[in-house]
């Protein structure tokens, strides 16, 4: 539809159910009547299985995901040479985040590939605490990483990737039809993923000056905002933030500590059961990439001072957030360098790392110094920093404000529970991160696919995945602010240790068709493994001294069997972490069966929770707005009270 | 599944009519019987001679019985549907507290179609219509059972957040300990203090002090629940069966002038002062003649073993009664009161020490009632030394305690772990652990709760 139609002004270029019959253009099936120019034409000819808009971190998994399954998929992005951007650090993983990418790759996604084969750095956190709790974490070039997305797009069988923004969903019956774009024409699908990022109607904020986009020289995704409120979806706001980037050129970084990356690196893909490096999806020649650990670069720490905080003090009142122009609510874990100034005015300093951006530029990420202060203070404020004296800036910080869709709207598969067909994943859910993205995406995908398939829905339980505690946290909770995975949020820690992510995830991924059968094979022969040498090791005993397992875990010295020994690093430390940790494993899968009860209890979605005798005023509300499938997922919506679930049990039970 | 209230849940039973006494078994002043449901309004129609009973109104009036009799003379008060306690049509009837009374009028409410309610089915009615929330429910069940004005004021202190502040000290501290833990394996990179166990040992150690404080309190507990167990004993025929029945003021126990009529043990409460005594009588001890005597006799034994405080009935026209070591020893660590009994059959003035050793003498007569207040007096001093005192920490139910001594041994763990410098994700599994005890009793701790204490303790973001 062209935009200077009256209609798209008028009502957007939404076709609400009711006004399907006057508002032709926009009814799929009518489409090839409105055809216009000799591209549409061809675009809109075929329909696809699933359109995946957005070629974020989250549109990126969705649409490969969706592709590998076997489902005809579109992925439209408002701008080819964005695919995959690091909008904020240029780094992936960390804690908790680093688990997720390894269970984004135990389930066929390309982020840990990606990320292994374009990092600059990779260090393993929380080295000196347990198994559970460590983390890799990668510095990315950029630019490299986009370029290796992006090629990999290309080559996917079954993607269409296209340049285009999408302005508006097209509903038939309640479902999804189709989505209308920017450049006049509409594309056919029996699924839509909105993976909308900070777009939805982004606006950035440097001081006083504001500018419309989801990201810095970008646009804003004005026209589809309009179109998902119309149809009846609740949008919100939020608040994020990204610091300056500077010239490396003018870094003092001898007055900075140095930050090395590990000489092992710990990568975040799983090698030991794939046959080659590269993934066997992957087709073509000349990749974007290079040999993990092979182009090491440092990061660099500096710190704030009482300059520092002197010129914010005195500038307090100019920034967007304090100024009171900013109406979203930012995270509490990411907070301004003005927001840590004020809260935290008892701490001296705060640390600041210098990151790179890249081999492929001399640019600097700033990471500590997120604001919304003008220009000029910004200036001033990295001028007082030891280090960045004579730093060149070449983008400022700014806050971005941007639409999102409560996720309370959507059913753990990720689909809208008002429009059918229709998923959401990434920002546009709430949440904050490139890895929190990208497992959405991959879940939206793979149960978009499934949708087209006829297959069931795939949803990944709290204690088997990050990916399962975020999804359900959003579901069911729904956020106030960018959600971010922390290893609390997940109650049985211990089992979702990095290195069991293949394990964890065989069953689903080998039921969704999501790997190579050598890999999954590779996989299942790696468990059985594992799992023959713990229950060898608890049954061995020693004299006196118990079992072998009993030993090791009493820390005495004893010799392991050489066949044993003799296995990959990878199945050695799961066989150790299970023995050393089993007391804890073993409450924790306690816990889980107990929970496995009323998980297993469904409540139908026409429960009419109105009939309830029992219930408190304020529980019916949620209960209504949320609509658990379970019983276990009600007992999890916040101030839902054991009476409550005990009166849902009671109304429940035969 | 639809509830279209038809079908008969595990909870409920839609359209039945139930009733129970509710106040304690025994003789009392007064007795209340409730009788709640459909048929709670033509009841109160029919004994209180109006059309339209007034709810919340006091009705003096007869209790006329379906045949025809009346069975005492009772305050009525009706309560309609969703303004009583259970959420039902509700009558409160007030009789005196004769125990055959109340019998007979419940009887006759049963001959009315009541039938007598299940264990905490009013509670549970009103838990089910919505009157109130789990943990209050578990306090008025704990209310009902209350044998006494202490145990009741417990409960109703309960029932007002009194206990649940203390409840509240734990979690807080455990949070905070939590918190602190988490920052640092959450947030590695972040600019942090340097990691020290120090705060979190501390905050533990006060959670695990607090804990066991409030589990110590879990005999006082027992002894307001169960009574203060009382047990009389002495040698046969010196009236430890009549004092029994001193107390209760009828012939509950079978007695006869025939030593050893007692073979079998009789519980009864009665209340003395503010508490409730659940008074056990005794075989009489002597050198046993027969087999079922002897059995007797050590059962007694065991008795006295479990007793919070012990009767010892001397019949003060005989020599006292000279029994063996085992007896004292069973002694040694007991309230124990001596009883001079049958103070009718001679003159004063009556010793006021056991002759050997220091035992108060507490001179009676079972049979004329000369001397039972002086009794009943020493009994309460010798209760509230027990120092049942309006303890803040007492525990008032099992699931409490059961919540609390799990939480003490997590706690205890991680206590240990952290000292040792054991992996502290492993410490805080243990907290999380107690956590969800604590939170089992107040209500479960989201998550979200601990990430504020993170961000509002520590400065953490890029």
């Amino acid at each position: 539809m062209n935009s200077n139609d009256p209609r798209s002004t008028q009502n957007g270029s939404i076709a609400r159910p009711e006004e399907r019959g006057r508002q032709e253009p926009t009814d799929v099936g009518d489409l090839a009547r409105t055809t216009r120019t000799p591209l549409e034409a061809i675009l809109s000819r075929s329909s696809y299985d699933v359109i995946v808009c957005g070629a974020g971190h989250a549109g990126c998994e969705a649409a490969l995901a969706a592709a590998r399954m076997g489902a005809r998929t579109l992925l439209l992005t408002g701008n080819l040479d964005t695919i995959a951007q690091m909008s904020c650090n240029p780094a992936i993983g960390g804690q908790a985040k680093g688990h997720i990418v390894r269970e984004v790759d135990a389930l066929g996604g390309e982020m840990a590939v990606n990320t292994d084969f374009t990092a600059i750095q990779f260090r393993l956190l929380n080295r000196s605490k347990g198994l559970a709790v460590q983390a890799p974490r990668a510095q990315c070039d950029k630019k490299a990483y986009q370029f290796r997305m992006k090629q990999t797009l290309e080559m996917q069988p079954n993607l269409h990737v296209f340049q285009a923004e999408v302005t508006g969903l097209i509903l038939r019956d309640g479902a999804v039809a189709g989505v209308e774009t920017n450049l006049g024409c509409a594309f056919k699908g029996k699924t839509v993923i909105l993976t909308t990022g900070t777009f939805l109607k982004g606006i950035m904020f440097v001081g006083d000056a504001t500018v419309e986009g989801g990201r810095m020289g970008d646009f804003a995704a004005k026209r589809l905002s309009k179109s998902l409120l119309d149809s009846g979806i609740q949008l919100e706001r939020l608040k994020t933030g990204t610091p300056a980037r500077i010239l490396g050129r003018s870094i003092d970084f001898s007055v900075c500590e140095e930050q090395k990356s590990d000489s092992e690196p710990t990568l975040f893909a799983f090698y030991d059961t794939r046959e080659e490096m590269f993934h066997v999806e992957q087709l073509g020649e000349n990749r974007v990439g290079w040999g993990p650990n092979t182009r090491s670069t440092s990061c660099w720490m500096t710190y704030t001072n009482d300059q520092t905080e002197a010129v914010i003090q005195a500038n307090l009142r100019r920034s967007a957030m304090y100024g009171g122009k900013i109406e979203g609510v930012g995270p509490r874990y990411c907070p301004s360098i003005e927001d840590k100034i004020v809260r935290f005015s008892d701490k001296e300093r705060h640390r600041l790392f210098l990151e790179p951006e890249g081999i492929h530029t001399d640019e600097w990420y700033i990471n500590g110094l997120s604001t919304s202060m003008p220009m000029e203070v910004q200036e001033a404020i990295i001028r007082t920093i030891p280090g960045l004296e004579q730093a060149i800036i070449t983008r400022p910080a700014y806050a971005v404000e941007y639409d999102y869709a409560p996720p309370t709207q959507l059913q753990p598969s990720l689909e809208s529970k008002s429009i059918g067909g229709l998923f959401c994943a990434g920002q546009i859910n709430g949440t904050s991160g490139y890895e929190e993205a990208a497992c959405q995406g991959l879940v939206a995908g793979v149960n978009a696919a499934a949708k087209c398939l006829g297959l069931s829905e795939l949803v990944i339980g709290r204690e088997e995945a990050y990916t399962g505690v975020l999804i359900d946290d959003l579901v069911t909770k729904g956020t106030q602010e960018p959600y971010r995975m922390f290893t609390s949020r997940a109650e049985y820690r211990l089992l979702l240790n990095h290195n069991s992510a293949e394990l964890r995830l065989i069953d689903k991924a080998a039921q969704y068709n999501l790997l190579p059968e050598a890999r999954v094979t590779a996989i299942r022969q790696k468990k059985a493994a594992i799992e023959h040498w713990v229950s060898r090791f608890e049954g061995t005993g020693l004299d006196a001294r118990g079992t072998l397992a009993d030993a090791l875990r009493r820390n005495l010295q004893v010799e392991l069997p050489y066949a044993f020994q003799a296995l990959s690093g990878a199945i050695r430390e799961e066989v150790l972490y299970r023995v050393l940790y089993r007391g804890y494993l073993e409450k924790d899968f306690a816990h889980i069966a107990k929970m496995k009860a009323i998980d297993a209890v469904r409540i139908p979605s026409d429960f009419n929770y109105e009939t309830l005798k029992g219930l408190r005023n304020e529980s019916l509300q949620k209960l209504k707005k949320i609509r658990p499938q379970t019983l276990g997922q009600a007992s999890r919506i916040s101030g839902i009270n054991p009476a409550d679930v005990s009166v849902l049990l009671v109304y429940l039970r035969k | 599944m639809k509830n279209d209230g038809k079908e008969r849940m595990p909870y409920d039973h839609p359209g039945a009519s139930f009733c129970a006494l509710s106040t304690p078994p025994g003789e009392s002043a007064i007795g209340v019987i409730r009788a709640n449901g459909p048929l709670a309004e033509a009841l109160a129609v029919s004994l209180a001679k109006v059309p339209y009973p007034t709810p919340r109104h006091a009705y003096f009036c007869d209790y006329v019985a379906v045949d025809g009799k009346v069975l005492d003379v009772i305050i009525l008060t009706y309560f309609e549907a969703g303004k009583s306690y259970t959420g039902d049509a509700l009558v409160e009837l007030a009789c005196h507290g004769n125990p055959l009374i109340l019998q007979k009028v419940l009887e006759d409410l049963f001959k009315r179609g009541f039938r007598l309610a299940e264990p905490g089915e009013f509670t549970r009615t009103a838990f089910l219509n919505g009157k109130m929330d789990l943990c209050q429910a578990e306090a008025v069940a704990e209310l009902i059972h209350a044998r006494s004005e202490k145990a009741l004021h417990i409960a109703e202190r309960q029932l007002k957040g009194g206990i649940s502040a203390h409840y509240h000290s734990i979690l807080d501290a455990l949070m905070a300990a939590i918190a602190h833990l988490e920052a640092y394996i959450d947030f590695p990179e972040e600019d942090l203090p340097s990691e020290d166990a120090q705060g979190p040992l501390r905050d533990i150690a006060f959670c695990l002090s607090k804990v066991k404080k409030m589990l110590a309190t879990r005999h006082y507990s027992a002894l307001l629940h169960e009574g203060v167990k009382t047990v009389i004993f002495g040698a046969p025929n010196a009236g430890k069966s009549s004092l029994l029945n001193a107390f209760l003021g009828e012939d509950r126990a079978l007695v006869s002038p025939e030593p050893g009529t007692t073979r079998d043990f009789l519980a009864e409460r009665i209340l003395v002062g503010p508490h409730a005594l659940r008074i056990i009588d005794t075989a009489g001890l002597h050198t046993p003649t027969s087999k079922i005597e002897r059995c007797g006799i050590e059962k007694t034994f065991l008795k006295i073993d479990e007793a919070d405080l012990c009767l010892f009935v001397v019949d003060a026209t005989r020599p006292y009664p000279a029994f063996d070591a085992a007896l004292w020893a069973a002694l040694a660590h007991k309230h124990v009161l001596l009883v001079l009994n049958k103070t009718d059959l001679m003159p004063p003035p009556y010793p006021t020490a056991a002759p050997w050793n220091a035992l108060p003498c507490l001179p009676i007569s079972a049979k004329t009632g000369d001397g039972i207040d002086a009794l009943k007096r020493a009994i309460l001093d010798a209760v509230e030394a027990e120092d049942l005192s309006e303890d803040e920490d007492l525990i008032i139910c099992i699931r409490h305690a059961r919540a609390l001594e799990q939480a003490e041994t997590a706690l205890a763990d991680a206590f240990a772990k952290l000292k040792d410098g054991a992996p502290v994700e492993l410490a805080v599994c243990d907290l999380r652990f107690a956590l969800d005890c604590i939170g089992g009793i107040l209500g479960k701790v989201d998550n979200e709760v601990i990430l504020g204490l993170i961000f509002s303790k520590f400065c953490i973001g890029k």
